[in-house]
This record gives structure tokens, sequence and C-alpha cells, in this order.
């Protein structure tokens, strides 16, 4: 008899989204990781089958939904599928991105059925590879560099005769001990009371729109209530639109050096980038809330067993123009030490919260930024093949649950990349181009001069 | 197992010294990697094992290993 466990709260995050806008396809992930050399697909595909039976969030199926539209989850012991190949090579590398973009629109309907596809293609000029699109209750971005890694280190070691890699963590007992932490009374009432001590202390938050006041100020038109916090969610045009900006490797060893010298993590640093912007926008709004995603992989087991441990928790904050940006660096990062602590906490509880004690009307909310760091680039350490050219590429999901989304990482010379997801309902490429140029405004002035005030960072930029 | 031992052993699921290889003057930062996420997790694990509150604005004042294993100690009252 097969063991069934509920979703975590990672999880659960993705499953109340697919509920809530009624399609799988706000739930998919995928990446393309190819490198520039002839590769034996034949042995490609053993490793692919191999890590397969490595991997045990890839075998991970779900329940049918029960009445309350919850599913349960339980992993599969043999999966044995075939991994096709497909020749991208008759086109451009940019048609070839464009057709994988394509795959990435794919939902995987129905219940007790895989939620994972890994396809190995032959891309143009000389690139080779696989393409991943899996279910994001399965598998996060962290957890897919570690597949592809594992993969990378799977073929090498059958190729070359590289070490075989070390054993992977077992997706089901990480399960089970995640299970165990939330189920433990204690640390839920000292989170519960984290969470709601600062509502006691800072009241409803107040959304902050990227475009300006002018989101709320409709929002409390149509809602006929003019003391609203909470704007509107777009609900039915989710299509999403991609925009990245490359920050140059010198100008990103700027902002890497400014934390290392002030001991700042870059997470609170873009956070107060992405606060001050907002408040620039919004008339020097003081209280702003961005949800920033969390992985939660601190531990070797955290980091090996795969699955969905990313979430997302508001960081809230209240800064006046009058401090200096040093000091509001370390307000954001006290913050969210506190909610590091607080981490295992279901964010859904906390929108609860608010809405049991301020009536927040449905379909509303206090936030329009998102923001993901990924401090690990999608690049091998793995010896055989570090000094290979690389194409690795994300590909969005087509429908976004968000506003703006945005992810920033680290590219293989050493910049950074910031990439704007956005939904195209209500944004547009050039209010991207805006946020990005001002974030960076921001951010180079503040680490310039340190002690110079919100306000006045505000004023010059 | 000593309060000690079992201490050193969660503080090696979070990094890549051996347990026994520690010392009470390594710093988690720099001498065993933790970044700020990796430390709040960890407390939040110490708290629950050892059964403890910590005093989340004195968290800042702990540096290494022997001030972490003081704070829990002066909490249990040993």
């Amino acid at each position: 008899m097969r063991n069934e466990y509920p979703l975590t709260a990672a999880q659960n995050m993705h499953h109340q989204w697919i509920r809530e806008y009624g399609t799988q396809q706000v739930s998919g992930v995928s990446i393309v990781a190819s490198l520039k050399a002839e590769l034996d697909f034949g042995l490609l595909k053993k490793c692919i089958q191999l890590e397969i039976k490595r991997y045990g969030c890839m075998r991970v199926r779900f329940t049918k939904p029960d009445e309350n539209g919850k599913v349960r989850q339980y992993i599969i012991k043999h999966d044995p599928r075939d991994i096709p190949l497909k020749d991208l090579t008759g086109l451009s590398l940019d048609k070839a991105d464009d057709e994988m973009q394509q795959w990435a629109y794919q939902t995987f309907d129905g219940d007790n059925r895989p939620m994972c596809e890994v396809t190995m293609v032959k891309l143009p000029e000389g690139y080779n590879g696989f393409f991943v699109h899996m279910d994001h209750r399965l598998i996060d971005s962290c957890s897919l560099v570690v597949m592809i890694n594992d993969i990378m280190k799977l073929y090498t070691h059958y190729r070359f005769g590289s070490e075989y890699p070390e054993d992977l963590a077992d997706y089901e007992q990480v399960l089970r001990n995640d299970l165990a932490k939330a189920s433990n009374e204690k640390r839920f009432l000292k989170d519960k009371k984290f969470w709601d001590d600062q509502l006691d202390r800072l009241g409803e938050p107040l959304y902050s729109d990227i475009q300006g006041p002018s989101m709320l100020e409709k929002a409390r038109k149509d809602h006929k209530n003019k003391k609203l916090r909470s704007a509107d969610i777009e609900r039915k045009d989710l299509f999403v639109a991609v925009k990245d900006y490359v920050l140059e490797p010198d100008a990103a060893k700027g902002l890497i050096d400014f934390c290392l010298n002030h001991q700042l993590s870059m997470t609170n640093l873009l956070l107060l980038g992405l606060r001050t912007y907002l408040s620039k926008v919004n008339n020097g709004q003081e209280d702003i809330t961005i949800e920033n995603f969390i992985s939660r992989r601190s531990t070797h087991d955290e980091w090996t067993s795969g699955g969905s441990r990313t979430i997302m928790f508001p960081c809230r904050t209240v800064i006046s123009g009058d401090t200096e940006f040093l000091a509001a660096a370390y307000e954001i990062q006290n913050v969210q030490n506190r909610i590091y602590m607080h981490g295992n906490y279901d964010p859904a509880l906390i929108r609860d919260e608010i809405k049991r004690r301020y009536k927040t009307p449905d379909d509303t909310t206090y936030v329009s930024c998102y923001l993901t760091y990924q401090p690990m680039p999608v690049k091998t350490d793995n010896p055989f093949i570090k000094d290979i050219p690389m194409h690795s590429k994300w590909f969005a999901n087509g429908a976004a649950t968000k506003k703006m989304y945005l992810t920033v990482s680290h590219t293989e010379n050493g910049g950074m990349n910031f990439s704007y997801h956005y939904q195209t309902a209500s944004l547009t490429e050039k209010d991207m181009e805006l946020l990005y140029y001002y974030m960076m405004r921001i951010l180079f002035k503040g680490i310039s001069e340190p002690d110079l005030k919100i306000g006045d960072i505000i004023k010059q930029v | 197992m000593d309060k000690l031992t079992r201490f050193k052993e969660i503080i090696a699921q979070y990094c890549q010294v051996a347990a026994e290889d520690m010392r009470e003057d390594m710093r988690f930062r720099e001498d065993l990697g933790f970044s700020s996420l990796d430390f709040m997790s960890f407390l939040g694990e110490i708290e629950d094992d050892f059964d403890v509150e910590l005093d989340e604005e004195r968290l800042i004042d702990i540096n290494t290993i022997g001030e972490a294993m003081n704070m829990i100690n002066g909490l249990q009252g040993a």
C-alpha cells in the first residue's frame, strides 16, 4: 500500500494558485540546459532515467482533488519512461528558444499522472542538452539546478570516468520531517505570535503599485470605500511577458562588494531598491510590502532532496524619508532575519489573519511586487564540462498570478540578470524599463553615499 | 548524548565542517559559511530541539558556537 502525504505549505501555495486561477499553467516551471559539445544521447537518456530513480521529487504524483479541492501526494517507486529526443537544429537559437517556450505553456492536467517531462534536445550552433518541464509543486528553481548538475555528473561519470555523484537526500524522508515540523504546536504558536505581533504593531498593510497611486484610487472608487488599503487582483487576463536586463560585471561587483563590506545580504539590498522605487512613485509612501521568496534550504538534506521548498513571505517595512540608506538596509535585514526564523509558518495563514482582522475584500491584494533572489547560478562546477560554453534558459509558464515578479540571478561572467515577469493586462515594457532604471539609480546612489537619506535619494534620482 | 555534542551535530547539518572538528571559537558566518537564512533557520531548530525560547533582540550578539551554547545554557539555567 502506498504512503500518501498532505502538501507542505510551499506546495500548497502553488496548489492554491492553480485553484484560484483555474489552470495548472500557473504552476509550470521549465528550463533548458545545454552544452556546446557533441553528446552521446543514448548515454544521456540513461542518465536522465537514472536521475528519475535518484531524485524522488520527479516521481511525485497527486491524488484526485477531494470535495474541498485538496490533493495528497505520493511517490511512485518506478517510473521507467522513455526520454524523447527533439531536433531543433534547423532553427536559429532564438527560434529554438521560441519553440521551447511553447512547450513551457503545456499543462499537466488530471490526477495520478506524471507531473514532469524531460526532453533531450539538439539545438542550433552545436548546443545539445535537455529541456525540463515540471509542476512547481514538485520542484523549485534551486532543486532544478541541483538536478541539472546531478545529471551532468552522472553523464561525465559514465562518459569520462569522473567520480560517481554522492547520493541525493531522500525526498520522502525530508517531506516527513517537514510535515512533522509543521505540526509542532509550540513552534506554530511562536510563529503565529510573530506575525500577529507585526499586525498589532503596524495595523493593516497599504497597497503600493508600480505605476503609482492610481490603482489604489481606482479600487477605492470601484469598492466605494475611500479608506480601502488593498487593490484588485487581475484574475482574467493572466498573460505574462518577460523583460530581462543584465547588469554588467563591474557594476554587479559594486553591489556585491557593498554587501560584503557592510555584512548585508543581497536580498535585503534588492528589497531596499525595490521598496524605495515604490515609495518614490507613490508620493513617498512609507509603509511598503513586497512579497519575497525564501528558498528554505539550509541543511544538506534540504539542499539535495529536491521538492518545492520556496515560499513567499511579506516583507513589510515602514521606513521614513529621514532614514539613511544604510540604516534602512539594516532595518530590512532585521525584519528579514526574523522572518527567516519563522519561515516554517504557512503564509496563507498570515493572509487569512489579515482578512479576518481588516475584512479585506475578496480578490484584492496589498502587494504589487514579488522578488526572488537566486544566489546560485545555473553553472556547473563539474571539472569535465566547466569550460564548455553553456546555453541555459528559464522559460515563463505564460500565466502570471502576480502583477510583477522580479527574479534576480547571477550570470556566468559575474554580472547580474534582472528578469521582470509582468502581467500585460496593466503593465508594459516601458513600465519595466522605468522600474529597472530607477532601481539601479537608487541602488548606486545609495551604495556610493550610504549616509544619504532615503528621501534625498528619491529626490535626486 | 551530551548537550554540546548534540548541538554540534545540528550545526554539522548546515555546513561542511564535521562535528568533531568544531571549536567553540568558530564563527557561524565567517568560519562555517552560514548565510542569514541558514543561521536563523538553525536557531529556530535549536529552540525546538533544546526547548528554549531565544530572545530575538539578542540574536545579533551571537557570532560563535561558544556564544550560542552559552546562551542556551543560560536559558536552561545550566
